[in-house]
């Protein structure tokens, strides 16, 4: 008879129902939802997209710079992107509205673009590490070498190698590394 | 006339197609329809057996080269006017099996799809949204002239 | 007292309302097996809504069915439960005419919706609808049994009583339980009772015996390949065969109530209670049996409790 205990218990609490959708639904906050990207904090290290799981993390070369494209139709939402950026710019929050209609299937899209910046000694373009990032590297913000925003790659390497007391190493200094044809990804194509 | 087109579209009947899908969103789909926290029978949704009663079409699963005859077959069973949601990644975009050998394709390349809800698996709230957005649609295609 | 020869004609209006206090059984099961499990449910009017949204919907004959007889049957479906539902009396309001309210014409008017389910499962050219229409088959064949036995124990009973041998008239069986007291308070007709109610979920399709629409096994059985208006048309035929079965009920085993339209309300009351023991209620709490253990289940209790029903009204004589 155990039944009729459950069948009293039930009518008499009520229905358990989930208010949604005529009323607000509970939402946790550590739910893996849509993608947030923060392009002040983004090196262009590429974690994300080789992490990512749906591939659906894209980088892009302008001549302005690098554009982040992220897909949410193929994001699993798995977390992995923002378990691996180590400046944190990528973030999934909790918001789960993500349900559309057909036409804006290809506008579910999370973007953002890190700027070139100008080299003082060479003036080639390059990217610069994130302040973000430099905090994180950096034991204090008094530690952190100005250079690192204001030389490119190569003439930071030039400048390691002329403070450098090795004989002969002062003839090293080959500016425009980063002018030589770049490496591109199959999913990429260059844009100029 | 209109009268009895609201009326009438206050019955959606619910079909699930699985397209070669790993379950996932159909767990979550029968979680929404048969447990008592999240309750379709309030939107007068009711998930019927067969593809001849059904009205709104909710597909999960990338469509597998395997299945691919079975679910066009199915989809033309299923009577005028319908609306098509597709539950998932999966039948969006082929989710994390995308670039594979054994996939047809988004499932929009064969079949006229109307909403979309994203996720690995969508929330059953998420689930119910898309729901009521294809409930929405549905309205305006009985109301059309046959 | 509505005059007996008017009877045919009050299928229109009688049919009607039947139709609307069907569905609304319907809805009322709809909602309280929601509320017993803790869910909100349909609205109560969800199936009038059901109904009109199928009207407005194309039907599909499939290629390898006779599309003559695929579209007639619901239609004949329905008009054996119309007519059916014009000879339930209702004590001191309502009663049939003396050559259609019989319980033979009852009885063989309660196996055309099982004929035409078994006939549209095997027509539609469908794998599933074939094994639907076994089923079907199978079932109305076991519970065919304790029915017989509990219709036949009744008309016994009133007839002997009344110094014939057996008296099939349902205003006789009314007007004597109006005497003598309900057959629902006599410890002899108690395994009549039990007999009739076993029954009853197999007839209606509910759980453990709805074997033949199962959903998730058979994609619902017999009625699979139809949809639009024919579709329309099997669920009221189903709905209106829950009211005359528990009309039926009732008038078997507790008719008694006041004249007039209380006689009429009480009557609908004695139906949702009824609808909501033996229909709810069991479709709350068990599953599905298989179509075997169904079919032997019938073939052992229920058909007992007959006999022994049977038996006592005999020994009583």
């Amino acid at each position: 008879m155990n039944f009729l205990k459950v069948l009293f218990r039930n009518l008499r609490q009520g229905p358990s129902t989930d208010p949604f959708p005529f009323g607000e639904t509970f939402t946790p906050e550590a739910l893996r939802g849509r993608i947030a990207f923060d392009a002040s904090r983004c090196s262009v290290c590429r974690m994300c997209e080789h992490v990512c799981a749906g591939g659906a993390i894209r980088f892009e070369e302008t001549p302005q710079g690098v554009e982040f494209i992220l897909w949410h139709n193929t994001c699993t939402f798995c977390g992995l992107c923002e378990h691996y950026c180590v400046p944190k710019a990528i973030h999934l929050t909790n918001d789960w509205h993500l349900a559309h209609k057909q036409e804006d299937k290809y506008r579910m899209i999370e973007e953002g673009t890190m700027y070139f910046k100008s080299c003082v000694a060479c003036s080639s373009a390059f990217l610069p590490p994130s302040d973000a990032l430099l905090d994180k590297v950096y034991p204090t913000p008094a530690a952190i070498d100005p250079a690192m925003s204001e030389l490119c790659p190569d003439c930071r390497r030039a400048r390691a190698a002329a403070q450098q007391t090795t004989p002969g190493m002062a003839q090293i200094h080959e500016p425009g590394l980063t002018l030589r044809p770049l490496r591109l990804n199959h999913n990429e194509k260059r844009h100029d | 006339m209109s009268l009895l087109n609201t009326i009438a579209s206050r019955s959606p009947w619910l079909y699930r197609i699985n397209a070669g899908s790993c379950n996932g969103c159909d767990v979550e789909l029968a979680t929404t329809a048969c447990i008592p926290r999240y309750d379709v029978e309030r939107l007068g949704c009711q998930y019927c057996g067969s593809p001849k009663h059904a009205d709104i079409v909710l597909i999960t699963g990338p469509l597998t080269m395997k299945v691919k005859e079975k679910v066009l077959r199915v989809f033309q069973e299923i009577p005028e006017p319908k609306v098509t949601v597709a539950i998932g990644i999966c039948p969006i975009s082929g989710g994390v099996f995308r670039d594979s050998y054994a996939i047809a394709g988004p499932m929009d390349s064969y079949l006229p799809i109307d909403v979309n809800v994203p996720g690995c698996p969508p929330r059953p709230q998420a689930i119910i949204e898309g729901i009521a957005m294809a409930i929405d649609i549905w309205r305006q295609r009985i109301q059309e002239p046959a | 007292m509505i005059n007996s020869f008017l009877a045919p004609l009050m299928i229109v209006p009688l049919g009607i309302a039947a139709l609307i206090f069907g569905l609304f059984l319907k809805g009322v099961d709809r909602i309280v097996i929601a509320r017993m499990q803790r869910r909100i449910g349909p609205p109560l009017l969800q199936p009038f809504f059901d109904i009109i949204k199928l009207m407005r919907k194309q039907t599909l004959v499939p290629e390898g069915a006779p599309r003559r007889l695929f579209l007639a049957l619901p239609a004949v479906g329905v008009g054996s439960m119309l007519i059916a539902v014009t000879l339930i009396p209702i004590a001191g309001v309502y009663q049939p005419s003396a050559g259609l309210g019989d319980l033979l014409v009852l009885l063989y008017l309660l196996t055309v919706p099982a004929v035409v389910l078994m006939l549209a499962g095997s027509c539609s050219g469908s794998v599933y609808g074939a094994v639907g229409f076994s089923r079907e088959m199978a079932l109305v064949l076991a519970y065919e049994g304790p029915l017989l036995m509990a219709l036949a124990s009744v008309a016994l009973k009133v007839g002997l009583a009344q110094g014939g041998w057996v008296s099939f008239s349902l205003s006789e069986i009314v007007a004597y339980q109006q005497q003598h007291g309900a057959f629902l308070f006599d410890p002899w007709m108690w395994p009549v009772l039990a007999a009739y109610v076993l029954f009853m979920p197999a007839n209606l399709g509910i759980p453990p015996f709805d074997i033949p629409e199962a959903e998730s096994e058979v994609l619902e059985g017999p009625i699979l390949e139809y949809s639009g208006p024919a579709l329309a048309l099997f669920h009221l035929m189903s709905a209106l065969k829950t009211l005359v079965v528990v009309g039926l009920a009732i008038t078997l085993f507790f008719p008694n109530g006041p004249a007039g339209f209380a006689g009429v309300l009480v009557f609908l009351v004695k139906c949702l209670v009824i609808t909501f023991l033996c229909k709810t209620l069991l479709r709350a709490l068990v599953g599905r049996m298989r179509i075997d253990q169904a079919f032997w289940f019938y073939l052992k209790w229920p058909e007992l409790l007959g006999v022994v029903g049977l038996i006592g009204v005999l020994a009583q004589a």
